[in-house]
Parts: C-alpha cells; sequence; structure tokens
C-alpha cells in the first residue's frame, strides 16, 4: 500500500470545507425564502392584494439570483468525492451514492422544473396554481437538502449498513434505515429551519433599509410584519432542534459532545458548569480561562441532573482495547484477503466492531502497516493513536458557542421585531431597524459554524468509527491539490462577489423598480426583470 | 363531476392518513417538520392579514 502524504489530506480537507462552506452560504436563503414566497403568495391568493404579488415578485427576484448561483457552486462538491476522496467512495460510496442520486433525480429535477413555472408563470396560470408552484420550488429545495443531510448523517451515525470483507467497502442492508436515520431526521429539520431563520433576516432586514429610508412603507411594512412572525416560529424550532442534535450526539458520538463542551474530564453532575468561555488547549490537554455557569451542564445535555457526561481524557482511556482490537481485526482482514480461509474470516468478524480504529493506528505503524507491530511496539502504538481518536477541541468548542450566541441574538430581534410590528410601531424605532439590517448575514455566519461544529467534531473520521479522515483521500500531489484548491477559491470568490454585487443592487433599486419596468415592458423586454415579467412579455 | 372531485379528495385524505401514521411513526422529526412548517407559512400569513386587518380603510401611517 502506498504511503500516504499527511499535506495531501490537509489539502482535500481544506479544500472540501471551502467548497462546502461557500456553498452554505446560499443554501440556507434558498431554503428559507422558498417557504417565504409561498407565505407571501398564500396571502395574495386570500385577500387578492396586488401588493402581495408584488412583494412575491421582488423577493422571488432575489431568490433567483440566490439559487442560480447557489446551484453552480454545489455541483463541483459532488465530483469532489470521486476526485479528492476516492478512498472513501470507494469504501462508502454504495452509502453515499444512492442518497446523492435520489437527490439529483428527484429533488433537484423538481425543484429546477418548477422554478421556471414560478419565474415564468405569472401571467399563465391562475393565482392557485402559482401557490401550488411555488409550494413545490419549496418542497424541491427543501428535499434537496434532505438527501444531502440523509447522506451526511450516515457518515455521522452509520446504520443500515454492514462492512463486506470480499468487497472491501460497506454495503447497505436497509434503505430505511438509512432515510429515517434519527440523525437524519434531527439534522434536516435544524437545516432547513436555519435556512427560514437566514430568509426572514434577510426580508427584515432589507424590509428594515427601506423603512429607515422612508421608501416602499406599505411594500416594507408589510414583508417586515411576516418576517418578524416567521423569524420567531423558526428560530424556536431551530433551537429546539439543537438540543435534539445535542442529545444525539451525546448517545452516538460522546467525543464530538465532550469537545463541543470542552470537557476533558469526566463531568461531575449536578453542579458541572457549562462552559460560556474557555480556551481549550488540545496539545495540553486542558482549558485556560474558564467561565462557567453552574448546574447547566447536566440537564442541558443529557436532560438529567444525575448523569455523568464522560470526558475526552476517559474515552482516551476507553478507545485503548478498541484500537487494539482493530489491529488486529486489520491484521484478519489482510489474512483473509489472501487466503479467504474460514479461520481469518472467523477472526476478524471477532474483532469487526473496532476495525475503523486499527485504520487510525495505521498511521502509527511502522510503514504504516498493522501486521508489522511487534508485541513491543503495541503499547506505543496504541499510546500514539490514542490522542487520535479526538476532533480539534478549539475549533468544535467555539463554533458551536458562536452559532449558539447567535442564534439567541435572532430570538431576540425577531421577537422584538414582530412586538414593534404587531404594535405598529416600526418606524417609531429606529435602533431596532438598524438592527434588524446589520443582521442580515449574521443567520448565515450561525449556519457555517453550525457546519464546522458537526463536521469539525465528527472528526478524526469521514464515517464516525470505521473510516478515518487520514484514509480517505485520494493520492493526488500536492501540487495538483494547491492548483485546483486556488482554482475553486478564486471561481468561487467570483460567485460570492457577483452574488454580492447582484443583491445590493436589486435591494437598492427595490420594488419599484420593478414596477417602473413592468410598465414599459409591453414596449421593451427587460433583461433584468425577466424573473418577473416572464420571458414573452 | 362533482363525484370524481369527491373521489379524488377523498383519495388525499387517504394519502394524508397513511403518511402521517408511516412518517409520524418512523420519523417523527420528518412528520413535525411537514406540520410545523405549514403553521409557520400560515401563521406568517396570518400576520399579514392581520395588518390587513389592523389597517383597513386608512393609508398605511404608522407601521
Amino acid at each position: 500500500m502506498h504511503s500516504i502524504n499527511p499535506m495531501v489530506v490537509d489539502l482535500s480537507r481544506f479544500q472540501f470545507a471551502l467548497t462546502a462552506l461557500y456553498h452554505f452560504m446560499f443554501v440556507p436563503l434558498t431554503l428559507g425564502l422558498t417557504f417565504f414566497l409561498a407565505a407571501i403568495e398564500t396571502v395574495y391568493v386570500v385577500t387578492g392584494k396586488q401588493v402581495y404579488k408584488d412583494m412575491a415578485q421582488f423577493w422571488g427576484k432575489l431568490f433567483g439570483i440566490n439559487f442560480a448561483i447557489g446551484v453552480a457552486t454545489g455541483i463541483t462538491m459532488e465530483f469532489e468525492f470521486g476526485t479528492n476522496w476516492s478512498m472513501y467512495s470507494h469504501f462508502f460510496g454504495d452509502m453515499f451514492g444512492t442518497p446523492l442520486a435520489i437527490e439529483g433525480l428527484m429533488a433537484f429535477f423538481m425543484e429546477s422544473t418548477f422554478v421556471g413555472l414560478m419565474f415564468f408563470g405569472w401571467d399563465r396560470l391562475s393565482r392557485q396554481a402559482h401557490l401550488a408552484v411555488t409550494f413545490l420550488v419549496a418542497l424541491g429545495s427543501n428535499l434537496s437538502a434532505l438527501w444531502i443531510l440523509v447522506a451526511n448523517a450516515a457518515m455521522n451515525v452509520p446504520q443500515g449498513a454492514h462492512f463486506d470483507p470480499d468487497t472491501m467497502r460497506m454495503q447497505s442492508d436497509s434503505i430505511v434505515q438509512v432515510i429515517f436515520n434519527p440523525d437524519a431526521q434531527a439534522k434536516f429539520v435544524h437545516t432547513s429551519v436555519a435556512g427560514y431563520v437566514t430568509a426572514a433576516m434577510f426580508v427584515m432586514g432589507i424590509s428594515a433599509f427601506y423603512i429607515l429610508q422612508g421608501r416602499n412603507k406599505e411594500f416594507a411594512a408589510r414583508s417586515f410584519r411576516m418576517a418578524a412572525i416567521f423569524g420567531i416560529i423558526s428560530t424556536v424550532a431551530v433551537i429546539t432542534l439543537g438540543d435534539v442534535l445535542g442529545r444525539l450526539d451525546y448517545e452516538h458520538q460522546p467525543t464530538k459532545i465532550a469537545a463541543i463542551e470542552g470537557l476533558w474530564e469526566n463531568s461531575h453532575p449536578p453542579y458541572e458548569p457549562w462552559l460560556a468561555f474557555a480556551i481549550p488547549d488540545d496539545e495540553k490537554q486542558k482549558n485556560h480561562l474558564e467561565v462557567g455557569i453552574p448546574f447547566v451542564l447536566s440537564p442541558l445535555v443529557t436532560h438529567s441532573f444525575d448523569t455523568t457526561i464522560i470526558g475526552m481524557k476517559e474515552l482516551q482511556t476507553q478507545a485503548e482495547p478498541r484500537i487494539t482490537s482493530g489491529i488486529q481485526a486489520l491484521v484478519a482482514l489482510h489474512h483473509y484477503d489472501q487466503t479467504h480461509s474460514a479461520t481469518a474470516l472467523a477472526e476478524f468478524r471477532a474483532h469487526e466492531a473496532d476495525m475503523g480504529f486499527g485504520f487510525l493506528a495505521m498511521k502509527h505503524a511502522p510503514g504504516q502497516d498493522v501486521a508489522a507491530i511487534t508485541e513491543d511496539q503495541m503499547q506505543s502504538v496504541v499510546d500514539a493513536t490514542k490522542p487520535d481518536i479526538l476532533p480539534n477541541v478549539f475549533v468544535t468548542f467555539w463554533s458551536f458557542r458562536i452559532m449558539v450566541v447567535l442564534s439567541l441574538w435572532f430570538f431576540l430581534l425577531f421577537a422584538l421585531g414582530a412586538y414593534v410590528s404587531l404594535k405598529n410601531r416600526l418606524n417609531r424605532n429606529h435602533l431596532l431597524l438598524k438592527l434588524c439590517l446589520w443582521s442580515i448575514p449574521l443567520p448565515i455566519l450561525a449556519t457555517e459554524f453550525g457546519w464546522i461544529t458537526a463536521e469539525a467534531g465528527r472528526q478524526p473520521w469521514t464515517v464516525f468509527n470505521f473510516l478515518p479522515t487520514y484514509l480517505s483521500a485520494s493520492s493526488h500531489g500536492v501540487s495538483y491539490m494547491v492548483f485546483s484548491l486556488a482554482g475553486f477559491a478564486l471561481l468561487y470568490s467570483i460567485f460570492i462577489a457577483a452574488e454580492l454585487f447582484l443583491m445590493f443592487k436589486f435591494a437598492r433599486l427595490g420594488p419599484e423598480h420593478d414596477a417602473h419596468h413592468a410598465q414599459s415592458a409591453s414596449v421593451h423586454v427587460v433583461p433584468d426583470d425577466v424573473f418577473v415579467t416572464g420571458m414573452g412579455d | 363531476m362533482q363525484l370524481v372531485r369527491m373521489v379524488g379528495l377523498a383519495l388525499a385524505v387517504v394519502v394524508a392518513l397513511l403518511f402521517a401514521v408511516f412518517v409520524g411513526d418512523q420519523g417523527p422529526w420528518y412528520f413535525a417538520w411537514v406540520v410545523g412548517t405549514v403553521m409557520i407559512v400560515l401563521t406568517a400569513s396570518a400576520g399579514a392579514v392581520l395588518f390587513e386587518a389592523q389597517h383597513q380603510g386608512s393609508e398605511v401611517k404608522d407601521i
């Protein structure tokens, strides 16, 4: 077997993180804005008021810009699995490929088809039919997210599959178990509803901008009202599902939850404080400058006052026998691969559950070959492998806290926004309006940090407890990775710049720009207005 | 024609019930998402309808 170059693995990780984080700047707005458009159109169908049609068309245009650029950034990621993560694709492709294929064939096709009808169907469909189309676009975009998160959950909490020593890969046993994986369920709802929060803040912020400028008051006040209500319920749902995910992590990914909480030693319930601030030191395995809130950690994580949460040091100790057993599993697997003997297979089956820990130990084995580990070397290999079971604690700890603080800020802002709007006092609260405007990018930041928490916390695994990340990458050269990374960074930065330019331009122009051009559309086809007026107008 | 419509609606109800029973059992959070999303959309819509009621017959001045 070829020797693994850690620099290539790091560059592959960095490239995937970069493309995923870029892509995820667009996704939440698409997920949420579609359902927000459906809400606006529902009011248009019920009341028949023109202002709601204007609202749906204006916010729909901003959705269109985001959708077009977001799709472009997502496609490359699917290819990256094959190009940069070929070992992972071989090992886990059977599990991962199915949801991705369904996503492309079902959800994305559905979304793309109906998006055309939504943009160009205003004068060709009845109000009710157009509303149904908008709901289908919303459903399609969220189903896209569903299948991606089903695939992601299979990596975080693998179920419905087994490892086949003949093909050397995980093979699917039950697609139902994969789809109804509890992690997939909670993660999908958490992510989808985080998109609703993003959309609500986006609409509320831009509406606040118009109110501050004294423009489009009729339009902005209604948009603000709907966004504030849409946002406050969504924020409550996001926080609820965040709690559910924390509980699932506690059950299935103890290293992730311990890293999130910066918990090096076992907790002491019920007193154990929840750390609001700390500087985790991964090297020394301790925290500096801890500031905590007593009696919060145990009920928060375990929903009880007397359950101990295992700390990271204890988790390392518990991993020791699994590492030894995993090494035995790999030796037996190698033997079985060469001989196909029943004895080797039986030996492998006895240690199969710990195989992933054997893969982790490979990195520290002489020549990256576990079969070459002598009895004298075994303890030193196990000791060297133990710290590898932990994720980067500093990153996981802080990305989680940034996400949490931001979600509490959204709750406060939406609650105030909804209250002030319901009291019809918006134009007397300029500070609130300014805060809404400045907070537009924050939900995107929160979702990015949410992803970092989930994915950095999953380390060192791509498939939790089965396949380590360092073994998952392709065997490219460093120069190839640097070149493609630079290319992606450049290309995606152009996409971001284009998105920001178009969003700022059309948000500043406002809905009155649409109204002005709609009047002249009977004479000229205006390319800028293609989303609103339709191609044939 | 009315019979066809009634049968169609009855079928939709049966499908919705089966969906609720199956998904509610197998995937409670998926079910919660379906119900919750509809609730969020309708509550936001209700907020707009309330806005219309609050400003009925008058130009929007205090917002």
